[in-house]
Order: structure tokens, then sequence, then C-alpha cells
């Protein structure tokens, strides 16, 4: 029986890469923050607003998100997505990614169990 | 909105740098806006949903701190072990100094020993206080330092390929943080102690008025230029620290200073110009303010050893230090 706690913690440390990722993925759409965790929770990869929100900013500082302010709406919402530089990474970390787990996969015993 | 959320706000807000924070307030508004919808939407409370959500997002203290990149602890993880060690052992050497003392020039101004005991507590708990929170300041600005550095090389560092000359200096040339907080604080003591002997007035002619240790000469001119020295000696050291090494301007700039104090205290103690000569004389040990008397002569011989090393050593640590990266201090300074 594994210790919810000590699950939870791996978990949490496993999770916490592809966060970016998922993120750099779901804005080549332009999203605003709200619903870009609804989509990120029902694409299977639940995130805390708190994680999320400053990390969107993060991104953007960095270049790797493009951001714009829609009025149109009944209230102002910041939209973000993914710029050049964001989906060129995005592209990269998913190659990365799926050799991860076929290396994962290939260490657990060779076959895609 | 209602209060609550402009509450939560306004707490958040506070800790993010001012430039951003209508960006940043407009954004976490829309977002706490859009998510009491979306709950009241399925028929929540809307005064439950608004609860719910600003949890949802936790301590607004902690969110400000992601949003802003900042340590919210004061001092961390990587230094917390140094701060312990040095703040036992400098409170363990300091305050039964101060104790014995105080104690002593109690008795010796003819204190009862209950008093003398009572006083050299209060004096020593004091020190103790003022110790543990100098420590404490000078390691949470190191700390935010770091930081600093940090976000700093993470910067620059994006932009160009990592390098080996970038790695950190190799510990007998880096400045290590227990060693600057130690020389801030030999300064800072010393100042203390300089200022404590000052005013200590235990010794009393017979009028009772006290007679002060020092020469009234030294007080009045030479105090406030040595305790401005002792103090840009000790900002130097924290300039030191944070750039992450000695160079040959930083030791020229601290070997000036080291200069300008010890030429003068040599000078003056040599020329018996340091101790009252009426304390010397009250005390019934007139040699001690004598020209070239033997204390005075030990005085100037210390001064000028422990000078001349410091010199020499901040000078070797430079020069070690180039030698060993070369091209980090041009990349450094280029940045």
């Amino acid at each position: 029986m594994i210790d919810e706690e000590l699950l939870g913690s791996h978990r949490q440390e496993l999770r916490r890469g592809t966060v970016v990722l998922a993120c750099l993925l779901a804005l080549r759409a332009p999203e605003y923050g709200y619903a870009l965790l609804k989509r990120l929770d029902a694409g299977g990869i639940p995130s805390d607003a708190n994680t999320i929100y400053p990390l969107l900013r993060r991104l953007e500082e960095r270049g790797l998100l493009e951001s714009e302010w829609n009025t149109d709406d009944s209230r102002p919402r910041k939209f973000y997505r993914t710029s050049a530089t964001g989906a060129e990474l995005a592209a990269q970390l998913m190659t990365d990614m799926t050799e991860l787990t076929t290396s994962l996969h290939a260490l657990n015993g060779g076959t895609n169990r | 909105m209602t209060s609550l959320t402009e509450r939560y706000l306004e707490a958040a807000l506070r800790g993010i740098p001012e430039k951003q924070r209508t960006d940043v307030e407009g954004e976490l508004r829309s977002s706490i806006a859009d998510a009491v919808e979306d709950r009241a939407a399925a028929g929540e409370d809307r005064a439950a949903a608004e609860k719910a959500v600003l949890e949802g997002l936790g301590n607004p203290v902690r969110l400000a701190s992601e949003y802003a990149g900042r340590p919210l602890h004061l001092i961390g993880p990587e230094l917390y072990l140094v701060w312990r060690h040095l703040l036992v052992r400098l409170v363990a050497i300091v305050v039964p100094i101060v104790l014995v003392i105080q104690i002593a020039a109690q008795l010796y101004a003819e204190a009862g020993y209950a008093d003398a005991v009572i006083t050299g507590i209060g004096a020593a708990i004091m020190v103790g206080i003022q110790l543990a929170f100098w420590i404490t300041v000078v390691f949470a600005f190191i700390e935010r330092a770091d930081a600093a550095r940090d976000a700093r090389e993470q910067i620059t560092g994006a932009s160009g390929r990592w390098t080996v000359e970038m790695l950190p200096e190799p510990a007998a040339e880096r400045p290590s943080a227990g060693e600057t907080v130690g020389e801030v604080l030999t300064t800072l003591i010393t100042i203390g102690g300089l200022l404590f002997f000052r005013d200590l007035g235990s010794v009393t002619d017979a009028s009772g008025t006290p007679i002060p240790l020092f020469d009234p000469g030294l007080t009045t001119f030479w105090f406030p230029a040595f305790i401005a020295i002792l103090a840009a000696l000790a900002v130097l050291q924290v300039v030191v620290y944070v750039s992450g090494r000695w160079t040959v301007p930083l030791a020229s700039g601290h070997a000036a200073l080291q200069v300008a104090f010890a030429v003068p205290v040599v000078v003056l103690a040599l020329s018996g110009s340091v101790i009252n000569p009426a304390f010397a004389a009250e005390l019934g040990w007139p040699p001690l303010a004598e020209e070239k008397g033997s204390v005075m002569l030990v005085l100037a011989a210390t001064v000028t050893l422990v000078s001349g090393w410091e010199i020499i050593d901040a000078f070797r640590r430079a020069r070690r230090a180039h030698r060993a990266a070369p091209a980090h201090g041009a990349a450094s300074s280029a940045s």
C-alpha cells in the first residue's frame, strides 16, 4: 500500500514539467486564463489556478506566449497565444516527451503493455 | 464585484511590482469573475461560489510572490545552516565576554555583587538580541542579493551559451556567506566596542563625575572618522560578496580604507593620545597614557599586523580569482 502523501508529492513532481508543455500546446488557439484552465482540466491535465495564472505571465515574459486584451466581451479579458518560439519549443518538448515514454516502457520490460 | 474579491485583490496586489499591477489586477479580476460565474451558472450560491474561488486561489501573499518570483522566506535552505551556526557561535562567544566585562566594570565602580550581576545579565541579554537581529538582517540581505543574481544569470544565460568559465569560483576564491557575515559583524562589533568603551563611565573622579577612557581629542575628531571608515569596510565586504570575487579595484579600495584606519591609530597610539591621562591616573597606572607606553606599542603592532594581513589577503584572493577565471570578470562586467 503506497502512502497517499508520498504518491501525491511524486505525482506533482512528475506533472510539474508537463504543465508548461500543456499550456504551450493548448494556446496555439488563443484563450484567456480561466478558459484555458477549464480546457486543461477537461483534457486530463488538471492544474491549479494559482499555478497557471503566474505561469502564463512568466511564459509571456520569456517570449513563449503573446498576449492581447480583448474588450469586446462584457468584461475585458487577457488572451494568450503561443508565439513562434513557443510553438517551436513545444514541438521539441513533445518529441522529447514521446521519447521519454518509449524509454520508460523499454525499461519497464520492453513491451508497451 | 463584492468586497471579498476587492479585499483579496488588494492583498495580492500589494506584493506585486508597481509596473505590473494594473495588468495583473485586470487579469485576476476577470479570472475570478469568470470562475464565480461558472459556478453560479451550475446552480451554486453566488456568495459561496466567490468564497470557494478565492480560497482555491489560496493565500494572496503567496500568489503575489508567485507572480513576482520573490522568495517568501527571510533566510532560505541554502543559508539556514550557516546562519544558525554563526548565530550560535557568536552569541556563545560574545555574550559571556560582555557579561564578564560588565560585571567587572560594575564591581570596579563599587556596585554591590547583586547589582553587578543583574546589570551584567541585562547588558548580556541586550547584546544577544542585537547580535541575533543584525546577523539575521545581513543574512536576509544576502538571500535577496543571491536571488537577484540568480535571476540576472538566468536572463543573461538564456541568450548566451553556458561555458565552463561561468562556473562559480572555487570555495577558496569565492567569499562565503558565513565569512562575509563574520567580517561585517567583526566591523560592527568594533564600532559597538568603541562606543561602549567611550560611554562606559565606571571610573569616576573624587566628585563622582565619570572620567572617559579615551583621550578627549580622540573622541571628538577621530571617532566619527574611524566609525565612517569601519562602516565603509563593512559595505565593501558585502559588495565583494555580491560580486562573487575579489578584484584588484576592490582590493585597492579595501587597502586604502585599511590604511586610512591603521595609520592614524598607530600614530595616535605611539604619541600616547588614545587613553585619557586622567583615566590612567585614576586607575593608578599612568604609563597607559604615556607616549610609547608598552600597551600602546602592543596596540600599534597589532593594528599594523592585522591591517597588513587583510590588505595582502585581499590582493592575493583577487589575483587567484583572476587566474582561476579571467574571462568571467570580462563577461560579468559586460552584462
